[in-house]
């Protein structure tokens, strides 16, 4: 029963994904299965904790359990309709060569591999006390978080103040199994993996006209030590791989739209980039280096007021969940002061200290390999483009970077140096996915050949 | 034109080389460690808990003591300070005695005994010491599991 609960739980997550990227995809004619595959799984958890939370504040147990059921069912069963409508067909791209073909079964294999190895380890500290908690919290409370919770001094170290995103996916399942399952929740970190390798493979190839570069890019991927060994990678159950997808998905697509002027790509880069602040509280930084970026590219293409309307729901994610903790009176965090010019002026001699942990950190091979070496290095090769397009990728890699790392100027901890050392990997992770988008493009020099994917 | 097409590729497969030639000691032992399972429903918090104080089934034997606690009153929880296990510890409990409100002190040896004299005992169901020795004036202690003590305030009625 408890295997049954957890495939209708998933399989009600990917309807509602696919509902919606099926009436986004519908009128392009065709839509590409692993694309809407990848984006299913993405909008699909973002849609199904988004409910949970929306409607938890006016029901309960099984009504709120049905509600969303019924919501993600009806949400397919639109997208469906909208298929049909446009006469929209499935297509599923296929290697053309042997390289293809073998470079395609790797990261298949990579994928089961990963899938497998998820289940051998536990979930991580974080994993298990910022996020699952609020998981289980909620499922003894008939699927809604206790007001209480937000509001408790002695349980502040679990960060009451963190976004759902993750956490209600964990709760769906959780209310489908029956029980709060910690070894089957962990299912949904590899399948974020497996949209990140696929919409890597996707987005490169695309962007390239190169499809081996895309698997290439994406066989590759498991190979960065901080994804699969290290203490935040997929296996521990931490937010921060899921929140690179969002990231890669939201930059990629951004700059497939600038390309083709394609509103529907706009849409996909909407939604991606408004469920970023949904995973992780840094995802206001990485929405707000997309917002810079993204004014940038459509200023100069002239498509303004198509880009800021996109804004729009990202913002109001952001603005509603704000609101709701103010609402809920949750327990302030106290690892940042609220930025200001006094403190930047005042931490102004922290600079030091802060750029040389990260570039120990960068140059730390157990967490990294030479990874931003070779990141750096695409880099270079986008910069020395000087075409706009691949400066703003160049930017969407090293933006994050910088915003993340200055955000230490405002730590409150005794030590902003351990504060650095102990949160700077998983941030950098948030960055990694997008980085090797950036390397498959330097990697490809020929003219692209978008018409093969 | 083609030697610097030769000299791109020749670049990136060194980078790509090197990259994986350095990754794969790291990523290779790390997908080998450990075995799949237990398949059970708290298998990451009853795993820590047993590593860190032997207790088995943590999640449902430690809630079950607590239970014995007065209805009413706070759980003080008592960390050592900068000793990330048994603050580790300290937030395993203060996950498992959910719905109770919990109090977590980082503390010394040296503070603990002034830490615990502060606290209004009207206010408090129990202490409980992660790693951290007890006052020995305090009474009635009960030896959870290693490193691991329960001082019970208030008892729930019969």
């Amino acid at each position: 029963m408890i295997v049954l609960g957890l495939f209708t739980a998933l399989f009600t997550i990917v309807i509602a994904g696919l509902g919606v990227t099926m009436s986004i995809s519908a009128r392009a004619g065709r839509i590409n299965v692993i694309d809407c595959a990848c984006l299913s799984w993405l909008f699909g958890s973002g849609i199904v904790s988004l409910l949970l939370w929306i409607g938890g504040m006016f029901c309960s147990g099984a009504v709120l359990q049905s509600a969303v059921t019924i919501t993600c069912l009806a949400l397919g069963v639109l997208g469906w309709r909208a298929k049909q409508r446009a006469n929209a067909s499935f297509t599923l791209p296929r290697p053309t060569d042997v390289v293809e073909w073998v470079l395609g079964g790797i990261v298949l294999a990579e994928i089961a591999v990963l899938l497998f190895v998820s289940f051998k380890h536990t979930l991580g500290w974080d994993g298990l006390l910022n996020w699952e908690i609020k998981a289980r919290y909620a499922f003894l409370n008939g699927g809604v978080i206790p007001v209480s919770y937000y509001s408790s001094a002695g349980r502040a170290f679990s960060h009451p103040e963190y976004p759902l995103g993750i956490p209600f996916t964990e709760l769906w399942l959780y209310l489908w199994m029956g029980e709060p399952h910690q070894f089957w929740a962990k299912i949904i970190f590899p399948l974020f993996y497996a949209a990140c390798a696929l919409l890597l493979a996707l987005l490169v190839s695309r962007l390239s006209g190169k499809r081996w570069a895309g698997l290439l890019i994406a066989a590759l991927l498991p190979f960065v030590p901080s994804i699969t060994a290290s203490l935040s990678g997929i296996v521990v159950g931490y937010v921060d791989v899921p929140l690179s997808v969002f990231y890669l998905a939201a930059v990629g697509y951004l700059l497939w739209w600038v390309r083709t002027n394609d509103s529907r790509l706009l849409m996909i880069f909407a939604a991606c980039s408004a469920l970023l602040p949904w995973i992780k509280s840094e995802g206001i930084i990485l929405w707000a280096a997309l917002v810079l970026l993204g004014l940038g590219l459509s200023f100069s293409k002239h498509r303004v007021a198509q880009f800021l309307i996109s804004m729009g729901p990202g913002l109001s994610v952001i603005v509603g969940w704000r609101l709701y903790l103010k609402l809920v009176h949750v327990w302030p965090s106290s690892d940042f002061a609220r930025p200001s010019l006094s403190l930047l002026r005042e931490n102004a001699g922290r600079l030091h200290d802060i750029f040389r942990i990260l570039f120990t950190e960068l140059s730390e091979t157990f967490h990294w390999s030479i990874f931003w070496l070779v990141a750096a290095v695409a880099v270079i090769y986008l910069i020395a483009s000087r075409k706009l397009e691949k400066l703003v990728l160049a930017g969407a890699v090293v933006l994050p970077v910088i915003f993340y790392t200055l955000i230490y100027m405002f730590s409150t901890w005794p030590s902003y140096t351990a504060h650095m050392t102990s949160s700077v990997p998983r941030l950098l992770l948030h960055v990694m996915p997008a980085a090797w988008l950036a390397i498959g493009l330097a990697l490809s020099q020929v003219k692209p050949q978008t018409e093969r994917v | 034109m083609r030697l610097r097409l030769y000299l791109h590729f020749a670049l990136w497969c060194a980078l790509f080389a090197a990259f994986v030639w350095i990754s794969a000691p790291i990523v290779g032992p790390a997908i080998m460690e450990n075995r799949v399972g237990p398949i059970e429903a708290n298998a990451s918090i009853d795993t820590y808990l047993r590593a860190l104080t032997g207790i088995e089934h943590g999640s449902e034997r430690i809630p079950d003591i607590f239970r014995h606690l007065g209805k009413e009153g706070v759980l003080v929880i008592f960390v050592r300070d900068e000793n990330a296990p048994s603050e580790f510890l300290g937030m395993l409990i203060g996950y498992v005695s959910w719905p109770r409100e919990v109090r977590v002190i980082k503390a010394t040896e040296a503070t603990v005994e002034k830490e615990v004299a502060d606290i209004k005992p009207g206010s408090v169901a129990g202490f409980v010491f992660c790693s951290v020795d007890s006052p020995n004036w305090l009474e009635k202690r009960v030896r959870l599991g290693s490193d691991i003590i329960l001082v019970p305030v208030t008892e729930a009625a019969p």
